[in-house]
């Protein structure tokens, strides 16, 4: 069976050429920059160093199979206690504190099911409702071990429920207005009524449902918005304004914030926040900062929907100024506009550099690169190219754009004749093993190369290219490199 | 004329090729003992790449960025039980294809559900007018068709070109079943093709 053979582009199967397109095109489809960041913000610290594993399976199947027991168990008990003990409100710890030495002054410790524990602070009042907690009043912080899939452990806290797998995460309820703080792991806050997600929240963000509504890049994007009260005119309006009658939750992303101050804004009771309860809204600090870098980095962008690039441009250099991840953001873009609307590719490849100085490992470093020498090769600079591939090269060994840069300075040696070092370029591309289209012109380019260098195995590489590619788009110039290989070998006589 | 051996320049032999075993078991290795760095650079290497499995593998768009990120938490959390003898990307398309079929049925069972209490499913998200994501669109639609075992070796031999031998570590087949997999996965994707298109 010829594996590369299907399906085939002879071009008499409309279908096989279809597939062959398309098959293609999924190769090559992969996410966007801000999907990756924002994936890399929910999992870049996903708790501690993962253990090995210390016990035997059998001891892991026996303790699951005690575990189910116990929790059906204890199913089987809430469902037959009286309905009263239910609604119970521990104002007087019913559960045995763990460790009563260690609760501090005011603050009760309380173990619940599934090993969760629950931190009452002094004035925090929790209930527990049809099985799950509920925060009447105060602040209650949780740490929830890790559950099995499906079984997510839920906290009420008014209209909104706290969905959690394994964390460390607090609630606090104040006169109606809801706030919730991550320490560890993520949870999303949802609108307990209609089940609808508002956020998901990392480590060291912070909601609340009070009145504040501000947005920052890199973000995860919330659902479709809940049904809520109308905005206050304080709020200032999106660049997609939400609908009337809808709520526009926003995130922040504030690695950067200080936790003291989040947490201060979390437990702080606005004014007006019994007037507002129920819009949502994330928000870090320093709140003030964070808010206007969202507007820079929005005003940038409708400046650029609205073709004034020049605009976009001095937003993006203001914003570039500040700090955290918006004016990071922004020290990266200021290049893209220069390069892709403004027409300045030398002055885009200085923005970059600068980026890379002022963030040498920042979260779009191998952006950055990449885009320095995707420009300097196509404006033609390439000593300078071939230098900044080479370095990536060195300096991104498992990059995923390895491939690509692999297979551009491999052209760019070609080009200047310089076929040892093209054919050391290619042999990277093949190891990378992907995408197919850029393999597929490596394997040909490499077989041409070592061709045209006399070597040995040229016409061997031109074949192995046949094979592999037997309907591929240089095998007429690879059946041609076949004999001129043997041609070389025979008389050293190099093919023009 | 230059003669003799083909040289590679030495920095493009310095660091050992994306995949190698060895970076395999260091990077895995660096991330138990809780390096970060080492993190990043595993989350680099295959979030792309497990993006495009899942994408590939069915997962509808609205779900694939939470798959994705879970997928990476599940990774994480079993790092302690790679043993480095398979290649890392392989331990890792296991997790995926494990949670994308978990997904799968999950999302078959809510629709389910929702079709049982009359509710309103979501709105599909709206078309791309491209060409190439029409080609997509179709292309997820007919691999979407074909059962699960036929669809991960598809999927992993002609979209993320893993050689045969580790597709059928990660479906835990024979290679010959893999072969046979592939086989009809093929015939039933071109039959399948030739009647959409014509």
């Amino acid at each position: 069976m010829n594996e590369r053979s299907w399906p085939g582009t002879s071009g008499s199967d409309p279908a096989e050429v279809f597939l062959r397109r398309a098959l293609d095109d999924a190769a090559l489809r992969a996410p966007d920059d801000v999907t990756l960041r924002r994936g890399w913000t929910a999992v870049a610290e996903p708790v501690k160093p993962p253990r090995a594993r210390s016990w035997s399976r059998s001891w892991s199947w026996f303790a699951g199979g005690v575990a189910t027991t116990a929790a059906l168990a204890l199913v089987c008990g809430l469902w037959l206690w009286p309905r009263a003990v239910a609604t119970l409100t521990l104002i007087s710890p019913v559960t045995t504190p763990r460790a009563p030495a260690q609760v501090a002054p005011g603050a009760r410790r309380l173990t619940l099911e599934g090993g969760v524990e629950a931190q009452l602070g002094s004035s925090g009042v929790m209930r527990i409702e049809d099985g799950a907690p509920r925060v009447e009043k105060g602040e209650v912080r949780f740490s929830v071990p890790h559950r099995p899939p499906g079984h997510p452990f839920v906290v009420r806290a008014d209209d909104y429920s706290v969905v959690v797998v394994g964390t460390r995460f607090g609630v606090v309820v104040n006169d109606q207005v809801v706030g919730v703080d991550v320490d560890e792991g993520i949870v999303e806050v949802r609108q307990t009524a209609t089940q609808r997600r508002l956020a998901r929240l990392s480590p060291g963000q912070v909601w609340h449902s009070a009145d504040v509504s501000v947005e920052t890049s890199g973000a995860p994007a919330p659902e479709p918005p809940a049904p809520a009260l109308p905005v206050s005119p304080a709020v200032s309006a999106p660049a997609s304004a939400p609908e009337p009658g809808h709520v526009h939750v926003r995130i922040h992303d504030h690695r950067q914030a200080a936790r003291p101050a989040a947490r201060a804004l979390a437990l702080a009771t606005p004014g007006e926040g019994s007037a507002t309860a129920g819009r949502a809204a994330i928000t870090s600090t320093p709140a003030g900062l964070s808010t206007a870098s969202d507007e820079s980095a929005n005003a940038a962008r409708s400046a650029l929907s609205a073709g004034d690039a020049p605009r976009a441009l001095q937003i993006y250099r203001a914003l570039a100024l500040k700090t955290g991840p918006a004016a990071e953001n922004a020290a990266y873009e200021a290049g893209k506009v220069q390069n892709e609307r403004l027409g300045q590719p030398a002055n885009a490849v200085a923005t970059w550099r600068r980026y890379r100085a002022d963030y040498p490992d920042g979260i779009l470093r191998v952006e950055a690169d990449v885009s320095i020498i995707e420009t300097l090769a196509r404006t033609g600079d390439a000593d300078d190219a071939l230098g900044e591939a080479n370095d990536f090269l060195r300096r991104h060994p498992d990059s995923e754009r390895r491939a690509e840069i692999a297979r551009l300075a491999g052209d760019l040696y070609r080009a200047r004749g310089d076929c040892r070092h093209a054919v050391g370029a290619y042999q990277i591309v093949l190891g990378a093993s992907r995408p197919r289209d850029v393999v597929e012109i490596a394997s040909f380019r490499r077989a041409a190369c070592l061709v045209r260098l006399g070597d040995a195995g040229g016409g061997e590489a031109a074949r192995a290219y046949l094979r592999t590619y037997p309907t591929g788009r240089f095998r007429t110039e690879a059946a041609a490199l076949v004999g001129d290989g043997a041609r070389s070998v025979d008389g050293r006589a190099r093919p023009q | 004329m230059q003669e003799g051996p083909v040289n590679t320049p030495a920095h493009l032999h310095a660091v050992p090729i994306g995949g190698s075993p060895i970076a395999d078991m260091e990077i895995a290795a660096r991330c138990r003992r809780g390096d970060s760095h080492a993190w990043r650079t595993l989350y680099d290497r295959f979030a792309p790449v497990v993006y495009r499995f899942l994408s590939a593998f069915g997962v509808p768009l609205e779900d694939r960025e939470d798959a994705c990120q879970e997928v990476f938490v599940a990774v994480y959390r079993s790092l302690g039980h790679f043993r480095g003898e398979a290649r890392l990307s392989t331990w890792i398309y296991r997790i995926a294809a494990r949670h994308a079929s978990r997904t799968a049925r999950r999302r078959r069972v809510r629709s389910l559900l929702s079709t049982l209490l009359v509710r309103e499913p979501p709105p599909p998200p709206a078309p791309d007018p491209s060409e190439r994501s029409e080609r997509l669109q179709i292309l997820d639609d007919l691999v979407s068709k074909l059962s699960p075992k036929k669809r991960l070796v598809l999927v992993l031999f002609e979209i993320e070109g893993v050689p045969i031998e580790e597709v059928a570590k990660i479906a835990g087949c024979p290679e010959n079943t893999a072969w046979s997999r592939l086989h009809y996965a093929r015939a039933e994707l071109t039959a399948m093709a030739r009647r959409r298109i014509r």
